[in-house]
C-alpha cells in the first residue's frame, strides 16, 4: 500500500504555509503530525497534490495559562498532553483523554490541532473539546480568527476551517478546583476509535457531549439541564430517551452504547 | 548403541533456549521481503473490485502497455487444479489470473511491473478493466437454494462435496430421552501472519532454475505445483523458505501470485518480488473458519452423551486451492466432530459449499475449532438443561483411558491419554467451586461472571494412510532427514518441513543431543530450502516434530553406528565396547571426541578402519510411525469471563489450560505454542470477523475494521501439562502445534452462556461481539417478558 | 524528489528521495536496514516502530521527507543501550518471540516501556502494549519479559 504521488513543501513560517496552500494547484493539505492522513495516504483514499509541511513553523507548539485560559498550539502532540504539559484541573481531563488515544508511538506524533482540524467522528479530541468548552483559533489571509466548538465540527470530516486557512491552536476555559468531568469511551480494544464517547464538564455551566456519532458530536441539552438541576446520576434509560430526541440515526445498539457512555460519563464525574 | 543426551540435560524435556532468537533480537532476520537484487522489478496487483462476473475487458493504460500482464498474455501458465479422491467432489480450477470470470473481491486479474512498488500501484491505478455484473453467492446456506446463481457454471449446484454417514438413534432412543438441539455458525476469518505472503523469484541461468524464495510453510510442495503450472521440469525449480513470519496454514498452499512470479521472472529476464500488504491479506486472505452447524446432541437423564446428530456446511470460497483442495475441511470436520466421547450413534452430512468469496484455506486447528465449538457449546446446553455440571458430563461420556487404544465411532484410532482427567485438572486450576460460590454475590462493577470449558481430542502428524484415502495431490510419505558430521566435530541436519515460528533450529537440535549427545549449540539446522533439504510435505497438521524429529533420531542414530566403527578404531578397541555418549565415542578406555571422528574422515582417511562405512558422516534416513493414522494429542481448557450487560462487552479474567501432547520436546515451545493458538481462539471467539454485505463486498479491509488480539485481549494463561506418550512414535512425541486453538471459542462461548444463564441467553456467533451478546441478552429479556405477559 | 538529511543510528545520511516514499521504505530499501518490518502500513501493527529523537514512532505511515533533521534509531542502533540489552536478554529467556516477525517493534516499544515507566504494573504494561501485535506467542513471554526488566531495573 503505497501512496500516490504528491509535492512536498516545507514552510517555516505561517505567511509560508498560507501562501503556498493560497497558491496551490489542485488539492493541497496541511500535514500536521500525519497519523491520520499518513494511513489515509497509504491507502489511497487520499490522494493530495500537495502536502504542506509546517513542522517547522514557530508559535505552534506551546501550551500557555493566561488569566482563565489555555492555549494549546495546534503542534502540541497527544503525548506532552499525556504527560501532563496542561496543568490544572483542565490538564487532568486532557490527560485522561490523550491516553486513551491510539498507541504511544502514534501519540508522540498526533497533533491535538491535526485532530481537530481532521474532524474524524470517532475520534476523542472533537468530543472531549466541545465537551471542555472554548474554541479554535485560525489563521487566514486577513490575519487569525477565533470560533467557539459549538457548531465548528459540521459533519463527519467537515468543519467550519475554510479552504485556504490554518488551525493554529486551541483556547480552553481554566477549569476551577471544584469542576467535576467524566469522559468515557465505548471501544473493542484499546486505542481504538471509540464507537461511543459520552464526556461530561461541569465547570462554568454543565456541558454534555454524545460523541462518535458517525457525524459530528453534539450537546445533550436535556442531560446539561438535569446536571444543572444537581443530579449526580443518569440511568442508561433515560439517556437513551434524551439522545433519541436527538434523532442521531442510530439502531438499537448503537444508541443503547451511547448512552451508556453519558451515564458511566457522568458516574465518573462524580465518583 | 546412541545414548546421548540425558546426561547434559539439552535433550528431550529439556527448556533450551532458543538459537534462532539471537538474529531476530538483533533486527539480522532474513525474510523474503529483506532481499534485494540490482534490477528486481516489483509487482502490484489489479484485482477485481466485484464479487462474481464476466471479465469483458482489460484496457492496459496508455505508455505502460508493456508494463501490464493478464491471462492472455500469459497462455502457457496453467491454471491450478487441485485433484481430491474424496466421493463426490467437484474440483475448481484457480487461474493465477482471471480469465473469463472474476469470482471474489479481490481476485487477481492483471499484474503490473515497475522498478517500485509504488510505480506499480499507479499503472495498477490506471489500468481499466469492464465487468458484467453477476448476481453473488455470499451465504453458504443460501448457496444450496436451487435458484441460487451458478459460480462454476459446469457444475450443476454450488455444492463442492457432500459427506453423509447415517446411523440409527432408535438404538439409543429409550436411554438418551434428553434431546438437546442447537444452531451455531462460526464467522469468515483472516489468518494474519504478521509477515504477509512473499515472493521472490529469479532465473539462475548457471542452474537452469526458477529460484523463487516465497514465504512458505511447503517449499516442496511449492516447487512440484510451480513446476507443474509453469510447464517447467521438477528439477528447474527450487524454492527457498528463508525466515518465515508466521504462517498458520495461508502459506501452506501455493497462491497464485507465486505462479506469477514465476512465470513474470522468466518472461521480463529480472528478478521479481511481490510483498502482500495488509489490505491484500485482509480482502484475499479472508478464507477461513466460516462454518455453520444444526446439532443434536442424545442424552440420558444423568448426562451421558450416547448420540451425535449434525448438519454441517462448511463455506469453502470460490476455488479449490492446491494441494489440499478445499473439500479437505467439511472431511474434517465429519471425522472430528465426535471429539473425545464415546457415543453409540453418530449421524453426521457435511456440505461444503462454494461461494464469491476467496478461496477456503486451512487455517490452524483447521474444522476442529468448530467441530469442538458446536459440540461443547450443546454439551453446557444440556447440563444447564437437566441441572448437572458440565464438566461432570464430560467425565462421563469421555472415553476412558483404560479403553485406549481405541477405534473411535468416526474410525479415528486413540492412541493413549486420559481425557476425563485433564477435565478434573482444569476444573480445579480454575477454581470452579470459588466461582461457583462467587457467582451468588453481584460483582462491584454490574458484571456477571461465568466459567466455561471446552475439551478435545486432536488427531496430528496422520500420515500416508489417512492422506492417500483423501487422494490428495500431495501425500506424506516416509519423512527424510540429513546428518552429516562436519569435519570438526559439528553437526548439519537438513530437514524439509520449515519452521515459521515454531523453533525447529533448536528442537531439531535437541533431538539430535538425544541420540549423540552433541551440544546443540554445534548443530545446524537447515531447512526450507528444496535444493539443500530431502523431500517433505512440509509443516501442517501438527506433524514436524513427530515426523522430522523421528527421522531425524533414526538418521542419527545410523551416524552413530558409523562413527562407533571408526572411533573403536582409534580407541583400539572392539567394536561392541564402544558407545556414542555426550558427543564423544566412549569406552572403557577412553573416548574420541566427533572432531576427531571428522578430522579422520575428511582429512586423515589414511587412519579409518578396513571395515569402515564407505556411505561415510552423512546418513540420510526415513520415518513414519506404525500405524500412521495419527498421535492423538488432547487437552482441556477452562475459562472465567465478565460480561457487561450493558454493552455486552467481554472480558476474559483467567484462563487455564491442561494439555497432553505425549513426551515433551522442549515445554517451554509447547507452551508458547499453546499461548499463541490459544490468542488466535480468543480472536476467533471475540473478535475476529470477515464479514460481506449482500453483492459479496468485504467489510474488514484495515486493522482499524478486522480486530486482531492484542495484550489486553490474552489473559495471563495458566497451564499445565500430562504426558502420555504415544505408543506408536520416536520417543513417544506427539504432534501440539495446532491445539491451542481448538477449544478455546467453545470455553469462552460457554462462560459467556454461563453468565448469561441466570438472563437465560445464549450467543451462539461468533465472534461474540458485544453486539451479538447485546442482542442475545435482548432476546432473552424480551422471552421473559413475553412469557411474563 | 526532496533532499532529505537526517542521522540514523549515530550516522549522518543525505540522500535525495520521492515525498511518498515511507520512513520504513528508506530504512529498509534505501539503507538496507531491513530489521524494521511493514505489517500493516497503516500505524496498527507496531512492526515498523523506530525511534525518533529518542521516542517511538511508526515509520510506516512517516514520510522520509518529514524525518528531515531528526535522529532515527532503528533495531539495529541499539548495540550499546543497556535497557535493550536487558530486554534482549529477557525476551529470550522467557520465550518471547516465536517467528521473529513483530521482535524489532515489540522491543523498541517494550525498551519505552521500561524507561518511561517505571512503576508499570502488568495492566499497565498489556494497555501499553496494544498497539504492538504478536501472532505467535499470546504475548505471555513479552509481558513476562518486560516485567522482569521492569523489576530488575527498580532494584
Amino acid at each position: 500500500m503505497k501512496s500516490a504521488k504528491f509535492d512536498h513543501q516545507r514552510t517555516s513560517s505561517l505567511e509560508d504555509a498560507l501562501a503556498a496552500l493560497g497558491g496551490a494547484d489542485g488539492e493541497a493539505r496541511i500535514m500536521g503530525g500525519g497519523q491520520s492522513l499518513g494511513p489515509m495516504m497509504n491507502l489511497r483514499l487520499a490522494q493530495p497534490d500537495l502536502l504542506i509541511d509546517i513542522s517547522r513553523v514557530s508559535g505552534l507548539d506551546g501550551v500557555e495559562e493566561t488569566a482563565g485560559t489555555i492555549r494549546i498550539g495546534a503542534r502540541v502532540t497527544h503525548a506532552r498532553i499525556e504527560d501532563g504539559e496542561v496543568p490544572g484541573v483542565t490538564g487532568a481531563y486532557m490527560r485522561t483523554v490523550a491516553s486513551g488515544i491510539s498507541y504511544r508511538s502514534v501519540r508522540n506524533r498526533g497533533t491535538i490541532g491535526g485532530s481537530v482540524a481532521h474532524a474524524d467522528p470517532s475520534a476523542d479530541w472533537p468530543s472531549a473539546l466541545l465537551a471542555l468548552g472554548g474554541g479554535v483559533v485560525i489563521a487566514g489571509q486577513d490575519g487569525e480568527r477565533r470560533t467557539s466548538f459549538d457548531g465548528f465540527q459540521t459533519g463527519p470530516f467537515a468543519t467550519g476551517i475554510g479552504y485556504q486557512e490554518i488551525l493554529t491552536g486551541v483556547e480552553l476555559p481554566t477549569l476551577g478546583a471544584d469542576a467535576k468531568w467524566g469522559y468515557y469511551k465505548v471501544n473493542r480494544k484499546p486505542g481504538e476509535f471509540a464507537d461511543a464517547i459520552g464526556a461530561i464538564v461541569i465547570g462554568a455551566e454543565p456541558r454534555a457531549v454524545c460523541g462518535a456519532t458517525e457525524s459530528a458530536p453534539f450537546r445533550v441539552p436535556a442531560i446539561e439541564e438535569k446536571l444543572a438541576g444537581g443530579v449526580t446520576e443518569l440511568s442508561i434509560s433515560d439517556a437513551r430517551d434524551m439522545i433519541s430526541a436527538h434523532d442521531p440515526g442510530f439502531d438499537d445498539y448503537e444508541l443503547q452504547i451511547h448512552a451508556v457512555a453519558l451515564s458511566r460519563a457522568v458516574g465518573r464525574a462524580f465518583a | 548403541m546412541a545414548d546421548g543426551g540425558a546426561a547434559d540435560g539439552q535433550g528431550i524435556g529439556a527448556r533450551v533456549l532458543r538459537k534462532e532468537d539471537a538474529r531476530h533480537l538483533a533486527g539480522r532476520g532474513k525474510f523474503t521481503s529483506d532481499f534485494r537484487r540490482p534490477g528486481q522489478q516489483e509487482m502490484a496487483f489489479v484485482r477485481s473490485p466485484v464479487a462474481h462476473a464476466r471479465l469483458k475487458s482489460i484496457t492496459k493504460p496508455a505508455g505502460h502497455e508493456a508494463a501490464v500482464f493478464t491471462a492472455t498474455d500469459m497462455p502457457d501458465m496453467l491454471p491450478m487444479r487441485a485433484p481430491s479422491r474424496l466421493p463426490g467432489y467437484k474440483a475448481a480450477d484457480y487461474p493465477a489470473l482471471a480469465t473469463e470470470k472474476v469470482r471474489f473481491v479481490g481476485e487477481p486479474v492483471a499484474v503490473c511491473v515497475a522498478d517500485t512498488r509504488a510505480e506499480a500501484e499507479d499503472i495498477a491505478q490506471a489500468v481499466q478493466v469492464e465487468y458484467d455484473e453477476l448476481p453473488a453467492v455470499v451465504d453458504m446456506l443460501a448457496a444450496k437454494a436451487d435458484d441460487a446463481p451458478q459460480i462454476h457454471e459446469e457444475w450443476d449446484d454450488n455444492l463442492v462435496m457432500e459427506t453423509f454417514a447415517d446411523d440409527d438413534f432408535g438404538k439409543i432412543a429409550d436411554r438418551a430421552t434428553v434431546v438437546v438441539k442447537r444452531e451455531y455458525r462460526m464467522a469468515r476469518q483472516a489468518m494474519n501472519p504478521m509477515e504477509g505472503k512473499a515472493v521472490f523469484a529469479e532465473w539462475d541461468d548457471r542452474a537452469d532454475q526458477l529460484v523463487m524464495w516465497t514465504s512458505t510453510q511447503v517449499p516442496h510442495l511449492i516447487r512440484t505445483g510451480l513446476a507443474e503450472f509453469l510447464g517447467l521440469e521438477q528439477r528447474q525449480v527450487r524454492v527457498i523458505a528463508p525466515d518465515v513470519g508466521g504462517g498458520f496454514g495461508c502459506k501452506a498452499l501455493l497462491q497464485p501470485e507465486e505462479v506469477v512470479a514465476g512465470w513474470m521472472t522468466r518472461h521480463l529476464e529480472a528478478p521479481v518480488r511481490w510483498i502482500e500488504d495488509r489490505r491484500e491479506h485482509l480482502v484475499t486472505g479472508a478464507n477461513c473458519r466460516e462454518h455453520h452447524y444444526h446439532i443434536t446432541m442424545h442424552a440420558t437423564p444423568e448426562g451421558r452423551i450416547l448420540g451425535l446428530d449434525c448438519d454441517v456446511t462448511v463455506d469453502a470460497g470460490a476455488y479449490s486451492v492446491y494441494p489440499f483442495t478445499n473439500g479437505l475441511e467439511g472431511a474434517m470436520a465429519h471425522g472430528n466432530l465426535p471429539g473425545p466421547y464415546d457415543l453409540e450413534v453418530y449421524r453426521c452430512r457435511t456440505q461444503t459449499m462454494t461461494t464469491n468469496k476467496p478461496p477456503l484455506m486451512p487455517y490452524r486447528g483447521v474444522a476442529r475449532p468448530g467441530v469442538c465449538y458446536a459440540v461443547e457449546m450443546t454439551l453446557d446446553a444440556l447440563a444447564r438443561e437437566i441441572g448437572v455440571e458440565a464438566h461432570k458430563i464430560r467425565a462421563m461420556s469421555m472415553i476412558k483411558e483404560s479403553a485406549l487404544p481405541f477405534m473411535s465411532i468416526a474410525k479415528k484410532h486413540f492412541d493413549s491419554g486420559n481425557y476425563a482427567k485433564s477435565v478434573e485438572m482444569v476444573v480445579d486450576m480454575i477454581g470452579l467451586d470459588e466461582i461457583r460460590a462467587a457467582q451468588n454475590t453481584p460483582a462491584s462493577d454490574g458484571r456477571l461472571t461465568g466459567v466455561g470449558m471446552g475439551s478435545y481430542v486432536e488427531q496430528t502428524a496422520h500420515g500416508t494412510s489417512v492422506f492417500a484415502s483423501w487422494g490428495v495431490a500431495m501425500v506424506p510419505g516416509y519423512e527424510q532427514a540429513t546428518v552429516r558430521l562436519t569435519p570438526d566435530g559439528g553437526l548439519e541436519l537438513r530437514i524439509g518441513v520449515q519452521s515459521h515460528g515454531q523453533g525447529m533450529e533448536t528442537s531439531m537440535a535437541q533431538m539430535a543431543n538425544e541420540v549423540l549427545g552433541i551440544d546443540p549449540a554445534k548443530v545446524t539446522v537447515t531447512h526450507g530450502d528444496t535444493g539443500l533439504t530431502p523431500y517433505s510435505t512440509g509443516t501442517y497438521a501438527s506433524r514436524s516434530m513427530v515426523m522430522a524429529g523421528g527421522a531425524t533420531a533414526r538418521a542419527c542414530r545410523v551416524l552413530a553406528e558409523r562413527m562407533e566403527i571408526i572411533g573403536a578404531h582409534l580407541l583400539q578397541c572392539e567394536r561392541a565396547e564402544v558407545s556414542v555418549r555426550g558427543g564423544k565415542v566412549v569406552s572403557g578406555k577412553g573416548d574420541v571426541s566427533f572432531a576427531e571422528i571428522g578430522r579422520v574422515w575428511y582429512l586423515n582417511p589414511d587412519e579409518l578402519p578396513d571395515d569402515v562405512d564407505q556411505g561415510g558422516v552423512e546418513v540420510t534416513m526415513g520415518y513414519r510411525p506404525e500405524p500412521d493414522s495419527g498421535a492423538f494429542t488432547y487437552a482441556s481448557h477452562a475459562c472465567k469471563v465478565a460480561v457487561d450487560i450493558d454493552t455486552g462487552a467481554v472480558e476474559v479474567l483467567d484462563y487455564a489450560i491442561v494439555e497432553d501432547c505425549g513426551t515433551m520436546v522442549n515445554p517451554m515451545i509447547v507452551e508458547g505454542q499453546t499461548y499463541g493458538g490459544a490468542t488466535q481462539g480468543i480472536g476467533t471467539a471475540l473478535l475476529e470477523e470477515s464479514p460481506y454485505d449482500a453483492f459479496g463486498n468485504p467489510g474488514a479491509s484495515t486493522f482499524a475494521d478486522y480486530m486482531m488480539p492484542g495484550a489486553t485481549d490474552a489473559p495471563h494463561f495458566r497451564i499445565d501439562h500430562m504426558e502420555s506418550p504415544s505408543p506408536f512414535t520416536e520417543y513417544g512425541i506427539k504432534g501440539m502445534g495446532e491445539g491451542g486453538t481448538i477449544p478455546t471459542p467453545a470455553a469462552i462461548g460457554n462462560a459467556i452462556n454461563d453468565a448469561l444463564k441466570s438472563i437465560g441467553a445464549e450467543v451462539n456467533e461468533t465472534p461474540f461481539t458485544p453486539r451479538r451478546v447485546r442482542a442475545a441478552i435482548e432476546a432473552a429479556l424480551k422471552n421473559r417478558q413475553g412469557e411474563a405477559a | 524528489m526532496t533532499e532529505l538529511t537526517l542521522k540514523i543510528n549515530g550516522e549522518d545520511v543525505t540522500a535525495n528521495v520521492e515525498p511518498r516514499l515511507s520512513l520504513a521504505d528508506f530504512i529498509r530499501d534505501h539503507r538496507r536496514l531491513t530489521g524494521t518490518h511493514l505489517g500493516c502500513e497503516h500505524g496498527v501493527c507496531g512492526a515498523c516502530t523506530v525511534l525518533m529523537n529518542g521516542e517511538p514512532i511508526r515509520s510506516c505511515i512517516t514520510f522520509a521527507v518529514v524525518a528531515d533533521g531528526t535522529e532515527i534509531t532503528t533495531i539495529e542502533g541499539f548495540d550499546d543501550d543497556e535497557p535493550m540489552a536487558q530486554m534482549r536478554q529477557a525476551f529470550h529467556e522467557n520465550h518471547a518471540l516465536q517467528c521473529g516477525y513483530c521482535t524489532p517493534g515489540m522491543l523498541v516499544a517494550a525498551r519505552d516501556i521500561v524507561t518511561r515507566l517505571p512503576d508499570a504494573d502488568e495492566a499497565r504494561v498489556r494497555l501499553e502494549l496494544a498497539g504492538n501485535l504478536c501472532r505467535c506467542t499470546g504475548y505471555v513471554g513479552i509481558v513476562n519479559a518486560i516485567l522482569e526488566v521492569l523489576e530488575k531495573r527498580r532494584s
